[in-house]
């Protein structure tokens, strides 16, 4: 079932990556075609803990610990998914996705076009991406945020869920689901429950998930904060910093609708549009880099299909187009935080 | 063997007519492996195969006029004329995917041979590649997992000495490419990929193996393409081959040499192995025909099967 | 001044000149000059051709000794630039140029405000979306009372005032009024309906306006622009107005037509108008159009050219009115003409003489029949 489910046992509190575990355990348990693969999935819970326990629970058969083999994780995953089984394989890292890039791109993407319609690949490819400021410093080649590319490979679905009701629901989908999905979470998402100084600047980082599973469905945006005076699209991250944002200038009589596609492919262009419509002030916020980025495609369709709404040009808040920095000072400059979203604002609602 | 060479030569001519926009790659030579190998398949078992697929899909018991119907990028194709050449797939008879990338199909069917394993059948997945595949990422990722998680896959690498006009010589220090199965603790074994017989006993033997439970195994078929790379290949691919290497090996021809020993053994006469060729070229005509005369995909459902659902 | 425009080169490439020496002509607004050359030596290139509109301090030709190596002058490059080179500063958007965002112009168009009038207060002086609100609330004329009925703006209704307020904006009207004694043409008239061929007065004008028009070609030219054209069909359209609609038949080649040609014509037409079955043929091709409010009692009106056309005639009530006549005062039918010109394309003197003609035709109407 989509949207808000029937019933809400709303009595415990979870952060992300706990609800990411309760949708792949909750599936692995309804269906046993259902299993997972990737690179210290097994043995070490997950790199970020969203398989902890499931060795225990499930076995070597359907949690895999397998060698450093991106190309073999994604390939080996469409294999399974096109004679019966449901994968769920987690690339580590999105940074290494080029390790398998022919895989995903030239392999799964294209499974069910190029074979008529013959045959599908139900895969879930889920992978940590962003930058960890200002929890710890990844650097260049362990914090970017790819999914553009992705966007750009027609067959494959894309999806950014930002907090955790939204995660669960996505997940279930996906899984659920018989086209091949790319899950990207951002990595700072992950840790509100062991980091209390993300929980109180960012409150939507934990929440109330409903025990049961649903369903969220692919291709329609949530309104995360509702206004009248500009609009931000925003995804992952730059969601929870945009409400910050949002809530900061309401002292100043700002007004700011805060929308989360929650998917990028399909994208949720209506709820989107109309937003701009309403508001004819747009901003789109998104952690790539900007050129050629996921802000740059949003922005592009904004601007096709909701030109004669516009009263200022499209804003992208992205990051600047240099490999992620190492140090701290680099680093909160080069990726978007609440200052550049906010000026972005300011010069909507106030220009000079 | 017949049904695979009268395809492709069929096929070759229809190239060099221009009737199909399609890159085109001939099987005719190797016609032995893909026939030993399928021979010893059932018809759930699985292929993987390359971008020089006819033969593997026709051994496999490929339609005839479905595979021609997806040549000329028609409608009634295997593949509603979305895939071509390089891509077909018949799921119902275990044709998991041609692919057109080298290499590709290693991990795919270390996939497959997971999803077996993991659905307790006894099926087996044979995944045909190439000598340029061998030195792919791809392959050693694929190869090391098979072998580590004791995939039902048999890995038949038709060494026909060239990577499009790059002689293993040239891309390997091996002369053995079946020695690389030592590196991934994988058994490795050659057979004579001019002989049918020969394949189709290693085939066999291989998948019992698998079947089994113990493993993988990496089989080497030593064969030769007669023609190019592709149909267009210049002299047929002379021009990184000589002419003497071409003539010894069409010496060896797979097809006459069972022919020769059908008769001699009294399995069938020579009129009887004619008839057979007739009623070949016969089968060849009809998918040809049925091609021609198939609807071509209709431009306003070029956006279907992107995906399964929309949402 | 900002601009000229070269008349004519009175020296040609490869010419000597002096220094000193005229070498072309060039018209300003005001006046025609020469212009001298700064140096002596010889007429290498000429740059900047005849009936060219030149900007101030652009180059206009080149002086030297032969065989000099002109290339740098950037108006001398035949080939264009294979690459562009990339704009080092924003392009200056000249002033005529509105700067508006996307939604503004929507809501001005939705609520039909000129953006001509409203005042930007976005960046760059653009006009936003709450400029133009702020514009419609702004009453320019004292508030309406408060019931109304409301219909947009749209239709023919739209197209009318589209094309007058283009008219308005760019044709510079002048209008010059003349009486004319309709004595003669009553008389005529008169013979015409005893005859059983009535004529109505207004067809006597339209002859009487058709041959001027032959004879001053310049009142039937159209303004394309920077082009001014000038018709070979004397083509007069005759205003006819309808409930809420301005419709324009055109007789074409009045000039050629007899009056009872013309006659006929306009009485077809006009019916066709009337039952709004006029083809859009019909309506198109004119060069002159006559207005007459006369059958309103209207004395004198000074009606909008038709774009493109240079002029219009407004033709009142004939009124029998007192007037000197060879020492004493006597009663005579007479009618009030404004003629409306563009000021652009002709000056006051031709239009006088034009309507002089007009006049002289029909106080002698004998003329209109030849």
């Amino acid at each position: 079932m989509f949207g808000k489910p029937i019933a809400m046992s709303e009595t415990r509190e979870l952060d992300f990556a706990e609800a990411i575990r309760e949708a792949i355990r909750q599936e692995m348990l309804r269906d046993k075609t259902v299993f997972v693969l990737g690179e210290d999935v097994g043995k070490f819970g997950g790199l970020f803990g969203c398989t902890k326990g499931f060795l225990e629970e499930f076995g070597e058969e359907r949690v895999r610990d397998t060698p450093i083999s991106e190309a073999a994780i994604i390939g080996s995953a469409l294999g399974a998914a096109v004679t019966g089984m449901h994968p769920i394989a987690e690339l580590e890292f999105m940074d290494f996705i080029g390790c398998g890039m022919d895989q995903l791109v030239n392999q799964m993407a294209k499974t069910r076009y190029m074979f008529g319609g013959s045959m599908k690949a139900p895969v879930v490819l889920r992978t940590p991406c962003g930058s960890r400021y200002p929890i710890a410093s990844g650097a260049a080649q362990h914090c970017q945020s790819l999914e553009a590319w992705f966007m750009h490979v027609p067959g494959l679905k894309v999806a950014t869920p930002s907090t955790p009701y939204d995660a669960k629901g996505l997940l279930i989908s996906a899984i659920r689901g018989e086209d091949p999905v790319l899950f990207v979470e951002h990595k700072l998402l992950y840790y509100a429950k062991r980091m209390p100084s993300l929980r109180e600047p960012y409150p939507a980082l934990i929440q109330k998930v409903p025990e049961e599973p649903y369903l969220i469905p692919f291709g329609k945006a949530d309104i995360k904060r509702p206004g009248e005076d500009v609009t931000v699209v925003a995804t992952m991250m730059m969601v929870h910093k945009s409400l910050r944002v949002a809530e900061d200038l309401s002292k100043k009589g700002i007004s700011m609708e805060v929308i989360d596609p929650r998917t990028l492919v399909p994208l949720d262009k209506l709820t989107i549009i109309n937003s701009v419509k309403k508001t004819g002030k747009v901003a789109v916020v998104s952690e790539d880099a900007k050129t050629g980025g996921v802000a740059a495609e949003i922005a592009a369709m904004i601007m096709e299909e909701a030109f004669d709404y516009l009263d200022a040009p499209v804003r992208r808040v992205s990051a600047l187009d240099v490999p992620i920095p190492y140090a701290p000072v680099l680093e909160s400059t080069a990726v978007p935080q609440e200052r550049q979203i906010t000026e972005a604002i300011l010069d909507l609602v106030e220009p000079k | 063997m017949v049904r695979i060479r009268q395809f492709e030569e069929r096929l070759a001519g229809i190239c060099a007519r221009g009737e199909i926009p399609a890159l085109v790659h001939t099987y005719v030579g190797e016609e032995a492996v893909a026939v030993g190998a399928c021979s010893a398949l059932r018809k759930e078992d699985y292929i993987t195969s390359t971008h020089r697929g006819h033969g593997h899909c026709i051994a496999k018991g490929g339609d005839l006029r479905k595979m021609m119907a997806e040549l000329f990028g028609k409608e009634t194709g295997y593949c509603k004329g979305r895939g071509g050449s390089m891509h077909i797939a018949a799921p119902d008879i275990g044709i998991v995917g041609c692919t057109g990338i080298a290499g590709a199909g290693i991990p795919i069917a270390a996939g497959v041979g997971l999803s077996i394993k993991m659905r307790k059948t006894d099926q087996v997945c044979v995944s045909f590649f190439g000598d340029g595949s061998s030195n792919t990422g791809a392959f050693h990722e694929g190869m090391n997992l098979a072998a580590l998680w004791e995939l039902p896959v048999v890995y038949v690498l038709e060494n026909n000495l060239y990577a499009i006009s790059t002689p293993i010589s040239k891309a390997t220090r091996l002369r053995k490419l079946s020695d690389r199965a030592a590196a991934y603790g994988m058994r490795g074994v050659v057979a004579d990929g001019m002989d049918v017989l020969s394949v189709y006993e290693a085939v066999t033997d291989a998948v019992v193996r698998a079947r089994r439970g113990e493993g993988p195994t990496l089989l080497e078929c030593k064969t030769y393409r007669f023609r190019g790379h592709f149909e267009g290949d210049p002299k047929m691919g002379e021009t990184y081959r000589t002419k003497q290497e071409m003539e010894e090996w069409e010496r060896r021809d797979a097809i006459p040499k069972l022919a020769d020993r059908i008769v001699k053994d009294r399995k069938a006469t020579q009129a009887e192995l004619d008839a057979i060729n007739q009623e070949v070229i016969k089968e060849i005509d009809d998918a040809v025909a049925f091609a021609k005369a198939s609807a071509s995909p209709r431009p306003e459902d070029v956006a279907k099967y992107v995906f399964v659902s929309e949402k | 001044m900002e601009e000229g425009l070269i008349t004519k080169w009175l020296r040609h490439e490869g010419d000597a000149v002096s220094e000193g020496e005229a070498i072309c002509e060039i018209e300003t607004e005001k006046t025609t000059d020469e212009i001298q050359a700064p140096t002596s030596g010889v007429l290498l290139k000429i740059v900047r051709k005849e009936g060219k509109a030149v900007p101030v301090n652009a180059v206009i030709a080149a002086i030297g000794s032969p065989g000099d190596d002109i290339s740098s002058i950037p108006e001398l490059s035949a080939a264009p630039t294979l690459a562009p080179t990339p704009p080092t500063e924003e392009l200056e958007l000249s002033l005529e140029r509105i700067r508006i965002s996307p939604s503004a112009r929507r809501l001005a168009r939705e609520r039909g405000i000129d953006i001509g009038k409203i005042k930007g207060t976005g960046p760059g002086r653009r006009i936003v979306a709450e400029d133009v609100l702020k514009a419609a609330e702004k009453p320019e004329t004292p508030a309406p009372p408060q019931g109304y009925k409301s219909t947009p703006l749209m239709g023919h209704r739209k197209v009318i005032a589209d094309r007058l307020s283009l008219s308005a904006r760019t044709a510079v009207q002048v209008p010059i009024t003349m009486e004319v004694d309709m004595t003669s043409a009553s008389k005529l008239k008169a013979d015409q309906e005893r005859a059983g061929t009535p004529i109505p007065y207004n067809d006597l004008i339209i002859k009487a306006v058709a041959m001027s028009l032959e004879e001053f070609p310049r009142m039937n030219t159209m303004v394309l622009g920077e082009e001014l054209r000038t018709m070979e069909e004397v083509n007069v359209g005759i205003a006819v107005g309808l409930e809420d609609d301005l419709l324009v038949p055109v007789i074409r080649n009045a000039n050629r037509l007899s009056l009872a040609e013309i006659s006929r014509n306009a009485n077809n037409l006009i019916e066709r108008a009337r039952s709004h079955a006029l083809t859009t043929k019909e309506m198109s091709g004119g060069t002159f159009t006559v207005s007459n409010l006369g059958m309103y009692e209207v004395d004198l009106f000074a009606p909008v050219i038709n774009p493109p056309e240079t002029a219009i005639l407004g033709v009142g009530r004939i009124v029998r009115k007192p007037v000197v006549s060879g020492g004493s005062v006597v009663i005579r039918p007479m009618v009030t003409f404004t003629l409306v010109f563009d000021h652009r394309v002709v000056d006051g003197v031709l239009a006088a003489k034009f309507l002089q003609r007009v006049k002289q035709l029909l106080e002698a109407p004998e003329k209109l029949s030849a």
